[in-house]
């Protein structure tokens, strides 16, 4: 980590917020009242957060195997827009909100409802995380995008949820029990565990990459 | 995008297509939602043509038809375990693609100004209502300035899937830096406008076009209710043909 941004503490964005929310400062106060400042901001960071992951999750298109290579790269597209953001949040209820408006946005452009809870879900855990390091502290924003990232595991859910519907069809009984039995496999607690882990870290891996970034770049040019 | 003076897409009201969208995804996307996979193909299909988008209307019954052969009968011809996780990956992204293709047309023509109007007439809150709108209308500069940073890429030789697959780290970084920064400064003049002008103010404002059902909203529901008793009919008769 550079020695520009002071251990277990990121930038503000400006320096009032440094004085209000430095790290012995008062625990901000839980509250959804936005000003239109913070909403603009959460929905500026909302877009650009989308377009990231958009523009890489595109290669996907290519074939359904790509898209499961493309999403750690999403996540980690995802993780630099978000601990942007993260410098900018001044107070509780701006994580929850942005999960909130990425889930609707996504489920009003096709996504399914488990995944727009999960994500709204995550988004509140990551933060509460925040809340809890003051909204201040470099590794809290870390663990927070790191659950966050979890969020990018939430559309392959109806997958498990409805795995019987997939070898219920003419298709599958024509290639044999064993095939069925072996893909079946795929879709079981343990796998999806292990898939949770290995997207949360890459969301960690996201975190470091987007404090990094933040650090190299966005502080240097006073966009953080 | 639609004339930010319109409340609707041609004629709809701003909520049936939020509802619209939300209905496709929770049926499609449900226990045994395979069987609405055509209707709801259809349905995006036909708003797309509604609409003369050509290119979505037929890229997404391209997509549909080409997962459907990955899906089904690539399986059925060539048996085997490549096969069958390729047919498994088909079988799910083929729903997603049903949701999209209707979710994509709503978002697409849905103005911040109908957005807001639909979200308050729900009495969603403010915080949400406010953010979606601006989402809306905030859209098309982020992904213009995307579109400038891969043209720039490009001309240098830095874009492409190959490069992103080998050099992840810095391709992502190339891209994401000079994005995100150009678009926040691209957006904080329309921020200040936005502000001035009223946004987000905890009043009320007045809607120059008040939302209201037409019978334009009743043939879509017409057409919904139609294409899903089609779908449970042809499940239950023709024990799903499309799945054979």
């Amino acid at each position: 980590m550079s020695d520009q941004i002071p251990t277990g503490q990121m930038l503000p964005a400006d320096p009032a917020a440094s004085a209000a929310g430095g790290r012995g400062g008062p625990r901000p106060r839980l509250s959804v009242r936005m000003s239109a400042r913070d909403l603009l901001n959460t929905a500026v960071f909302a877009v650009i957060f989308m377009v990231a992951i958009w523009a890489v999750g595109m290669l996907g298109v290519i074939s359904p195997l790509v898209w499961l290579i493309t999403t750690p790269l999403q996540i980690l597209a995802g993780g630099i827009p978000f601990m942007l953001l993260l410098t900018r949040v001044k107070h509780a209820g701006m994580v929850t909100l942005f999960s909130v408006v990425l889930a609707l946005f996504f489920l009003f452009s096709g996504n399914s409802p488990v995944s727009t809870a999960g994500i709204i879900l995550l988004g509140a855990v990551a933060d509460l995380i925040c809340w809890l390091g003051r909204y201040r502290s470099k590794w809290a924003a870390i663990w927070s995008c790191t659950v966050f990232g979890l969020g990018f595991l939430t559309p392959f859910l109806p997958l498990f949820i409805d795995r019987q519907a997939y070898f219920a069809s003419a298709t599958w009984e024509t290639m044999g029990e064993d095939y069925i039995a072996a893909t079946d496999q795929l879709l079981t607690a343990p796998v999806l565990g292990i898939l949770a882990a290995a997207v949360a870290v890459t969301g960690f891996a996201a975190g470091l990459l987007g404090s990094a970034v933040l650090r190299k770049h966005f502080i240097r040019a006073g966009l953080a | 995008m639609p004339d930010a003076l319109n409340p609707g897409l041609r004629g709809l009201d701003p909520r049936t297509g939020l509802a619209l969208v939300v209905l496709v995804s929770a049926a499609v996307m449900s226990p045994t939602g395979l069987r609405f996979v055509p209707a709801a193909v259809a349905l995006g299909a036909g708003l797309a043509v509604a609409e003369r988008a050509w290119r979505r209307g037929g890229g997404l019954v391209l997509a549909a038809a080409g997962l459907w052969l990955g899906g089904w009968p690539l399986p059925a011809a060539w048996p085997g375990a490549v096969t069958a996780v390729v047919a498994l990956a088909c079988q799910f992204t083929i729903r997603l693609v049903a949701c999209v293709g209707v979710g994509w047309h709503v978002i697409g023509q849905s103005s911040p100004t109908a957005m807001s109007a639909a979200l308050r007439a729900w009495r969603a809150p403010r915080a949400i209502a406010v953010t979606l709108a601006v989402m809306l209308r905030f859209f098309p500069v982020v992904v213009g300035e995307a579109r400038a940073v891969a043209d720039a890429m490009r001309l240098r030789g830095l874009a492409g899937g190959r490069g992103l697959l080998r050099h992840p780290w810095l391709s992502l970084e190339r891209f994401a830096v000079p994005m995100t920064a150009a678009s926040l400064r691209a957006t904080e003049d329309l921020s200040a406008s936005a502000a001035l002008r009223g946004l987000g103010s905890r009043r009320r404002p007045t809607a120059m076009f008040p939302l209201r059902f037409g019978a334009a909203d009743l043939m879509l529901a017409l057409a919904v209710a139609a294409l899903a008793a089609a779908s449970l009919a042809a499940s239950a008769l023709l024990a799903p043909w499309w799945l054979a």
